[in-house]
């Protein structure tokens, strides 16, 4: 499989003397096309953390930062920028949708930054809402949506373009069971059709849906399922 | 380059509507001034009466032009477009005057002409006698048609008729009545008084308030003289033009011509350019127009920067949720600077739409209350560009910073629900007192230079000084924040927010700061000019003494006894002694100035004031009272040197003068001679006192002096002491002197009196200081309200009495209004200060052929006053204010809310 994002060896500090809290820890981390990633862990173990570093907005204090084999380091702001324009999807906790735009014009958010037309742009929003699953929705505004259908937007635009690494930090912690297992149900097809995911979540329910899970606990890399089948995982959950 | 602006426009246009209060605060702070500007800008222009919008109110409807010419021998003349406008020639000259005649023939063709004359009346009204306009025009000819609209009745057939405009008839003689009116010796009249029946009510085209008689040839008693009166043609026939002008210039003659005003031809319009020049605006004053317009830009902006501040923070998680979907830091800049101009552009043309609306509204209004009738409504459109141009730039300078700090602001922090802001730089402080020093340097450099130049410097130290003060602001924030810890919780928790917002805390308080700077400035100013004028003020008469004059610039004798009865009539006890002296006016019109120079021909005296017909006054045995009440004047030897055929000068300076040389300057004041008599005396015996700034005339000489002199002695006026005279008292005596002639008058010494205006200055400036403060104060105040919506729920949540979140919201404004104050008087001395030495500089001196004095001899080189009554006002009662509406209008309960929302 090809390997789309590689942390190797990254630390982040944040602070310094007295108040330096150590973030990550010499963390080597992959994710391959066709993979889901879970990361599970305590609060404060360094999950967003990770996730912030993958998608390039922070930047290490030490080790490096691969996204389809590219540095980020070695990519400047406008590089990184790009790269969340084109090859990186995020997915928030509580959605994160600009409250001013249609569902459309969100999911559409990353072209028209790179610089797509306005209607090719909306094109291509259109089919990401339809994978969705809420086509439908296109012109209405995220405060006359429901929170699944705001996450379901969320995703949408982290999907749109092609992209091939997904970021979902807590995407269900919002949203009730149901909702929530949609949600996983459509990051799950996403990453069956090619692209790489990683899920940041409490919950071994949603770990169960990804091929690995990876344990963090103050900054470190403490356990990782390897092999471990989504089912098994599952009964262990049900213990 | 537009694409990238879509989606930045798209957001903050939705944006704007979504939060609808904000986007209107905005838009008023922006639209405001906007629209004031544009009101004042459309009633001044259409108050304004252009040349062409003129020509119907000086040539009728009907007459192609209007020819005149002054004076008994004329020369060539040199006129631009309007001889109104720019001549220049000869009224006098070698040739005689044009005629009607000559006029049409070197016009030619077929045309006709008409004459119209005008002069000064004086009409008998219901209470006394009221000036008026009189014009002498057959009104029923053609060519006249539009000098006058008929109202009521019929126009004038004959010489013992006329019409009058309904402000005079309201005075007096309406229509139907006998007017009696004359013209005054004192303006080349006959002052005999004529009788006309009014027979219409007429408008005149150009004056409105001021009352009118017109009618035919013979009605209104015109002065022989043609220099006496307004004499003109208005000429018939097709278009006059710039060739025939030029023949009219020819023969003596000015010409105010429909078509050459209308439709200037090159050739006119070279000749027009040549003569008025290019523009009478110099270089300095278009620099400080430019510096006042920076000024006002830096106001308005900062103003608007708090709620763009917070506009702005609001976005934060949008624009961290761009960054998150890829969007550069100057794809999230523009998002805050597409509000700017979403808002300006919205803001100027609301404001110009406004502001037209407006002046329409108020034009009908002011004109009611005007005395001359405006011109047709005008739209400056090139200005309201400009202005719709200001608003735009204001606005989008607004957001500048706002948008600078958005697009640094830390994604992963606002996007885990904490604030982004970096931290300020270390080196702002540094540009600050840079900034500042330098406007310090500028405004001592301003005050060291010509008038002229200090203007643009001080204007610059200004701004300079704003812009510093800009950068120190967050330190003085976070510096009263430190220094809060004792405070009570109300005012801890204000400075503190104000210290943490203070993206949204420095521009409202710089914009308190630099509306302080320039009430301080001004105030500044305004007193210190006060201050000289009062230090430089030199009284005619001892505090409290009267003066009656009755000079009518004619020189003929006036019979004094009326106005002794009349002032005796009001003032039974008071002593009334007439005063001797050389009038300036004598019998025929002779105008004499004596001149007294001292040793080695200097000057003697510099200025003196006097109410009295005569700055010489003669010695008959004894010494005018008011004269020998003067403090540094000894009466005995006066009257010593007096009696013994010497004379007393009154000079600037305590010199030893034993004589001086007297020189007797005499012309004919009507003109009838060009010829100026000389006399005089050489090495006069005399004695000097030092009056300086106190002197009442430039001296005294015996009569037989006088007579050898060939100089006419007589009463020049009365003095009145030994009474205390009420402001009522006086309304009363002016009125009995007015009823006797139009020149009598009774002038009381009350010392220096602050002029009106000077305190209506003051009071519009403490006004506008006062609504600039409170709206900036409010404004972010309102704002910070808003902000800390769910501190201050929580703060509920957690027991606090309702009454803290108005002390909290008082206690913002006391600092934001208080800081703001502070620094903006702290700095508003640098202009201040600077502003009084070009302004107070004494820039006067007296020069004779072989020296010159200046008044600096014995005045201080500049006057310094602060005002700190109204500095206090400022400092202390503003701010308190400000606290007291926030505290009254404030909300005391909020819901609780999510911290993240």
């Amino acid at each position: 499989m090809t390997t789309i994002l590689k942390l190797d060896a990254v630390s982040r500090v944040h602070g310094e003397g007295a108040t330096e809290v150590t973030a990550l820890n010499a963390v080597t981390f992959t994710a391959s096309a066709g993979e889901l990633v879970a990361v599970m862990g305590p609060s404060g173990s360094g999950k967003s953390t990770l996730l912030t570093l993958a998608g390039g907005l922070d930047s290490p204090s030490s080790g490096t930062v691969l996204v389809e084999g590219a540095d980020l380091a070695t990519l400047g702001n406008q590089g990184r920028a790009r790269l969340r324009r084109t090859a990186i999807g995020y997915v928030f906790q509580d959605f994160n949708l600009i409250p001013a735009l249609t569902a459309a014009e969100n999911v559409s958010l990353p072209l028209e930054l790179d610089g797509v037309g306005v209607a090719k742009a909306r094109a291509a929003a259109l089919v990401a809402l339809g994978q969705v699953g809420i086509p439908d929705l296109a012109d209405r505004f995220p405060d006359e949506m429901s929170g699944g259908q705001q996450q379901r937007v969320a995703i949408a635009r982290a999907v749109v373009g092609d992209r091939r690494l997904i970021l979902a930090d807590e995407p269900t912690g919002a949203l009730d069971t149901e909702t929530g297992e949609d949600i996983l149900r459509l990051l799950r097809l996403r990453c069956d059709e090619g692209a790489a995911g990683v899920l940041v979540t409490h919950e071994p329910r949603h770990a169960a849906w990804a091929d690995r899970v990876v344990f963090l606990r103050d900054g470190v890399v403490v356990d990782e399922s390897g092999g471990t089948s989504v089912d098994a995982l599952l009964d262990a959950d049900r213990v | 380059m537009i694409a990238g602006w879509r989606l930045p426009l798209r957001i903050a246009r939705r944006d704007a509507l979504r939060a609808k209060g904000r986007s209107i605060l905005m838009l008023v702070m922006i639209a405001l001034p906007v629209m004031g500007v544009t009101a004042a800008d459309v009633l001044i222009q259409t108050q304004d009466v252009s040349s062409v919008e003129s020509l119907d109110r000086r040539l009728g409807t009907e007459a192609a032009a209007k020819v005149s010419y002054g004076g008994e021998r004329v020369g060539r003349q040199e006129q631009g477009l309007d001889p109104d406008s720019g001549a220049s020639g000869g009224d006098v000259g070698s040739m005689p005057p044009p005629t009607l005649a000559t006029v049409l023939a070197a016009l030619g063709g077929e045309r006709r002409g008409i004459e119209v004359g005008g002069s000064y009346l004086s009409v008998k009204t219901d209470k006394g006698s009221v000036e008026a306009g009189g014009t002498e025009v057959d009104l029923e000819d053609p060519l006249a048609r539009g000098l006058f609209r008929l109202e009521d009745g019929r126009w004038p057939r004959n010489a013992d008729e006329v019409v009058v405009n309904a402000a005079l008839a309201q005075r007096g003689p309406g229509l139907g009545e006998r007017i009696r009116f004359k013209i005054d010796k004192s303006l080349g009249g006959s002052g005999t008084e004529v009788e006309r029946v009014v027979v219409g009510i007429a408008e005149s085209a150009s004056v409105k308030d001021w009352g009118q008689v017109a009618g035919p040839r013979g009605s209104v008693p015109l002065p022989v003289r043609p220099d006496a009166s307004e004499r003109y043609w208005l000429i018939g026939g097709g278009p006059v033009t710039w060739d025939d002008v030029l023949k009219l210039n020819a023969l003596g003659a000015l010409v105010v011509s429909r078509s050459v005003i209308s439709d200037p031809s090159p050739a006119a319009l070279a000749a027009d350019r040549a003569l008025t020049g290019e523009s009478g605006i110099d270089d300095a004053t278009v620099t400080v127009a430019i510096l006042v317009v920076v000024m006002a830009l830096i106001e308005v902006v900062l103003l608007a920067g708090p709620a763009f501040a917070v506009g702005a923070r609001r976005q934060a998680r949008p624009l961290a949720l761009i960054a998150a979907s890829g969007g550069t830091p100057q794809q999230a800049r523009r998002v805050v600077l597409a509000t700017g101009l979403v808002i300006g552009t919205a803001g100027a043309i609301g404001g110009v739409v406004l502001g037209i609306a407006g002046a329409a509204a108020l034009n009908p209004i002011l004109q009611r209350s005007n005395g001359s009738w405006f011109g047709p409504f005008e739209v400056p459109w090139p200005h309201l560009l400009g202005v719709a141009l200001f608003g735009l730039i204001s606005a989008l300078v607004a957001a500048v910073v706002p948008a600078w700090i958005a697009s640094r602001q830390d994604v992963v922090a606002v996007l885990a629900g904490r604030r982004g802001d970096r931290r300020p730089s270390a080196r702002s402080p540094f540009i600050g007192v840079a900034l500042v020093g330098a406007g310090i340097a500028l405004a001592a450099l301003g005050a060291g230079q010509r008038q002229t130049t200090s203007a643009s410097f001080i204007a610059l130290s200004a701004i300079c000084c704003v812009l510093g003060m800009l950068f120190l602001v967050p330190v003085v924030v976070v510096g009263f924040a430190r220094l809060g810890r004792r405070l009570p919780l109300a005012l801890r928790f204000a400075v503190r927010d104000a210290a943490r917002h203070r993206t949204r805390t420095t521009p409202a308080v710089a914009a308190v700061a630099a509306t302080v700077m320039g009430v301080i400035a001004f105030g500044i100013g305004t007193s210190s000019d006060e201050a000289r004028n009062e230090a430089t003020y030199v009284p005619s008469l001892p505090m409290g003494s009267a003066s009656v004059g009755a000079d009518d610039g004619s020189g003929d004798p006036v019979a004094w006894g009326p106005y002794v009865d009349a002032v005796a009539a009001e003032l039974p006890d008071a002593r009334i002694d007439q005063v001797r002296g050389i009038p300036y006016v004598g019998p025929g019109g002779i105008s004499t100035s004596i001149g007294f120079t001292g040793p080695d021909d200097t000057p003697l005296l510099s200025s003196f004031s006097s109410n009295l017909g005569s700055g010489v006054y003669v010695y008959d045995g004894d010494l005018p009272e008011f004269i020998a009440a003067i403090d540094g004047f000894d009466a005995a030897a006066a009257e010593k040197t007096l009696a013994a055929g010497g004379a007393v000068v009154f000079a600037d300076d305590d010199r030893p003068v034993r004589a001086v040389d007297i020189t007797v300057e005499s012309y004919d004041q009507n003109g009838m001679t060009d010829e100026e008599t000389t006399a005089g005396e050489k090495n006069v015996p005399a004695i000097a006192f030092d009056l300086r700034g106190r002197a009442p005339g430039t001296g005294i000489i015996p009569r037989a002096m006088a007579k050898r002199l060939g100089l006419g002695v007589t009463t020049v006026g009365l003095v009145v002491n030994g009474a205390t005279i009420s402001k009522a008292q006086q309304k009363d005596i002016d009125e009995r002197l007015n009823s006797l002639s139009p020149s009598g008058f009774l002038y009381v010494e009350r010392g220096y009196q602050t002029p009106p205006d000077i305190w209506l200055v003051q009071l519009v400036l403490g006004g506008l200081g006062a609504i600039l403060m409170l709206g900036g104060t409010l404004t972010a105040t309102f704002l910070a309200l808003s902000d800390a919506r769910p501190d201050l729920a929580t703060l509920s949540a957690v027991g606090a009495a309702p009454r803290v979140r108005r002390g909290v919201a008082a206690a913002y404004a006391l600092a934001v209004g208080g800081i703001g104050a502070l620094l903006g008087v702290v700095i508003g001395f640098v202009p201040g200060i600077a502003v009084t030495y070009p302004l107070t500089s004494q820039g006067w001196q007296t020069c004779s052929a072989q020296s010159c004095f200046s008044s600096s001899d014995f005045q201080p080189d500049h006057y310094l006053a602060v005002p700190w009554l109204l500095i206090g006002g400022v400092v202390v009662l503003l701010p308190l204010l400000c606290a007291a509406i926030v505290w009254v209008f404030a909300r005391s309960r909020l819901p609780l809310v999510a911290r993240l929302s």
